[in-house]
């Protein structure tokens, strides 16, 4: 039950995160110089918007919850059970941050789930 | 059939370069974040283990002064310093590309790495790799295939509008 809960934390805390994060970098804007000084601005202006900030937090407590759950079960149940954050992961980018997508993005997306869980599956059985 | 999915694969890539530049530095910068991440993980692993063979015999210690200890000695580690420090640029490249590209997009195409620590993992540390697996690594790459040939971003103005603030 615990270990459950968990896994959904890690799951929905790494979605939220990421977009979060990707929130947080649009609003900052396309990044499209290699100046240095340029760069630094970029990345104080990063560390310090609201919904990238957000984003970290989200990702913190997924990766604390990924490390809880492995003090519970198996790596590898643990692995497999997040490979469905692909999926969650793009409903929320099709919802929170409104984007279009494709048919043969939502293949692609269903085939790198699938992939990952298969890799990620115990050796024995 | 290996050829046909490699020549798509290279005509696919070539469209995309010449319908926009956008998508060159989008390879670019997430080839660069998948290797960066699986040299991190790589060094990350081996640094910790190296911690862990070292603490083996001190069985006695309570588990909280066994963690400490870890900590510890992780810190005084270059090989789980450079591996952080791997991740960290791993993250900034992928936060680098979310800022022109969808998260539907770098999502699924920083998946390859899984296929990366496979090969990695067959090549140079020789570690054997189940058919499961490789029907896993397989059906991973066809997916980023699928995956990369969707355009990087779905539309300019709305990356405007979330730049300006006024979404919602």
């Amino acid at each position: 039950m615990i270990s459950a809960l968990l896994i959904l934390l890690v799951v929905l805390g790494g979605s939220a995160g990421d977009v979060f994060v990707t929130r947080g970098m649009k609003e900052i804007g396309e990044i499209s110089t290699m100046n240095v000084r340029e760069l630094a601005r970029i990345f104080v202006r990063a560390i310090t918007n609201r919904h990238f900030l957000t984003g970290v937090f989200f990702m913190a407590i997924s990766y604390f919850s990924f490390l809880g759950a492995l003090r519970l079960e198996d790596l590898s149940l643990v692995l497999p059970a997040t490979s469905i954050s692909f999926v969650i992961t793009t409903v929320g980018a099709r919802f929170f941050l409104k984007e279009t997508i494709s048919g043969i993005r939502w293949a692609g997306i269903l085939l790198v789930c699938i992939g990952v869980a298969l890799l990620s599956l115990p050796t024995q059985p | 059939m290996a050829r046909d999915l490699l020549a798509d694969c290279s005509t696919a890539l070539s469209n995309r370069v010449y319908k926009d530049r956008g998508s060159m530095k989008t390879a670019v910068v997430l080839i660069s974040a998948i290797v960066a991440q699986a040299l991190g993980d790589v060094l990350l692993t081996k640094g910790m283990k190296a911690i862990e063979a070292l603490e083996a015999n001190d069985a006695a210690s309570s588990s909280f002064w066994q963690v400490w200890h870890i900590c510890l000695q992780a810190l005084q580690s270059p090989t789980v310093w450079l591996g952080t420090l791997l991740l960290i640029v791993f993250f900034a490249l992928f936060s680098a590309a979310l800022s022109w590209a969808d998260l539907s997009f770098v999502l699924p195409a920083t998946a390859f790495g899984y296929v990366l620590n496979v090969a990695a993992g067959f090549y140079f540390l020789s570690e054997k790799v189940s058919n499961r697996r490789w029907a896993g690594a397989l059906i991973i790459t066809l997916g980023v295939l699928c995956v990369s040939r969707s355009g990087v971003s779905t539309s300019k103005e709305q990356r405007e509008e979330l730049a300006s603030g006024i979404v919602e």
